[in-house]
């Protein structure tokens, strides 16, 4: 019983230490409200579920990105607004409410329409590039080799490159 | 705009939607929604199936059964075990699949690696189960229910090979738009992932 509450502790320590980690993660492959907070309390779930299983091998964050991304590619696919394209139609109506007023905020949002457009795991490569996680640490998470991720990233850049400058033309 | 550019911007997208605290502790009293937990959810249903067999187990042993139904009473009862095995190998698979923190790669490879093993299990199982309750009316009437002899044993062997095997082909596209319906869905996406992993 006081093993229980002890790891119920360690837990929600654990969580709030990486609370950020989980919304990037959900920011990454859920776009409305909703369905982040789905995501992001699903991610909890299955964290707690494997929580018992940590042993420590890996760092704790590199760990928690393994659970949260299998998480939000393979384990909630009932969602409906989730979306994987950025074409207006496919817009959840709650989304299209950006006033875009400043270069920040029109950066931020290129930056999430690029992003959008992505496969699943590139999304993850380029969320692990953006957390500034070196490639072996990458390697760690996914389980592609250090090679593998530089060939992909490459591509992935060059997509991105398209990808704003076909924002960026649609705008003028 | 280069990628490296946005990381800034990365940074301070994510900020605005950390800042509220969630109830941790009462998130984790949730069931999880994902389609690994469906299935879970649906193998333990089948575990109903197994009481009310035992119940009936209990019914026959309680009021005695005779020698001549002897023979179909410890089928009826290999069967049941047998199926009570392969629901409980069901629900360990699915133990196994809920598992989320290995490597991303590891992870999608190993579900995929299991749902099909699973799904080729079940088929099999469905046949043997079909072939078991053919060779079950074919004999049991010799033993029990001597009746049958006169209604369906009295016809062609020929029209009831061409009957056994029209069921067969029959429990071959239901067992298969059945699996599809539970396990495709999944299963397509993730074949889709590794895919994206090559």
């Amino acid at each position: 019983m006081v093993h229980k509450a002890e790891m119920e502790k360690a837990f929600e320590n654990d969580i709030n230490e990486h609370r950020l980690l989980i919304h990037k993660v959900c920011s990454i492959y859920a776009f409305t409200r909703a369905d982040r907070k789905d995501l992001f309390q699903e991610i909890v779930i299955q964290v707690w579920k494997a929580y018992p299983n940590f042993r420590g091998a890996a760092k704790i964050s590199t760990w928690m990105y393994r659970v949260a991304i299998n998480t939000a590619i393979t384990a909630l696919r009932r969602q409906k607004t989730f979306i994987t394209s950025y074409e207006p139609a496919a817009l959840p109506v709650n989304m299209i409410d950006g006033n875009v007023n400043d270069a920040e905020e029109e950066q931020r949002q290129q930056l999430q329409q690029a992003i959008g457009r992505l496969n699943e795991i590139e999304k993850a490569i380029v969320m692990l590039y953006m957390e500034d996680k070196t490639y072996p640490e990458m390697e760690d998470i996914i389980g592609i080799s250090t090679g593998a991720l530089r060939v992909k990233m490459s591509r992935i850049r060059a997509k991105l490159r398209e990808l704003t400058k076909t924002f960026d033309n649609g705008n003028r | 705009m280069e990628i490296d550019e946005l990381k800034d911007a990365w940074k301070n997208t994510v900020g605005g939607h950390g800042q509220q605290r969630e109830n941790i502790m009462e998130m984790i009293q949730h069931d999880s929604s994902g389609p690994v937990a469906a299935l879970k959810k649906a193998f333990r249903k089948q575990y109903r199936f197994i009481i009310i067999v035992a119940l009936i187990v209990l019914n026959n042993l309680t009021h005695g059964f005779s020698e001549i139904n002897f023979l179909f009473f410890f089928s009826y009862l290999i069967f049941c075990g047998l199926l009570s095995f392969f629901f409980y190998q069901n629900y360990r698979m699915i133990g196994r699949i809920e598992k989320m923190d290995g490597l991303i790669k590891t992870t999608v490879e190993q579900q995929i690696t299991w749902l099909e093993s699973r799904l080729k299990t079940h088929l099999a199982a469905v046949r043997i189960a079909l072939l078991f309750f053919i060779a079950l009316a074919e004999v049991l009437p010799y033993f029990q229910h001597g009746r049958m002899l006169d209604k369906w044993h009295a016809l062609s062997p020929y029209l009831r090979v061409l009957v056994y095997v029209s069921v067969m082909a029959l429990q071959y596209f239901i067992s298969r738009g059945l699996s599809n319906r539970r396990f495709g869905r999944h299963l397509r996406h993730l074949k889709e992932l590794v895919v994206q992993l090559q």
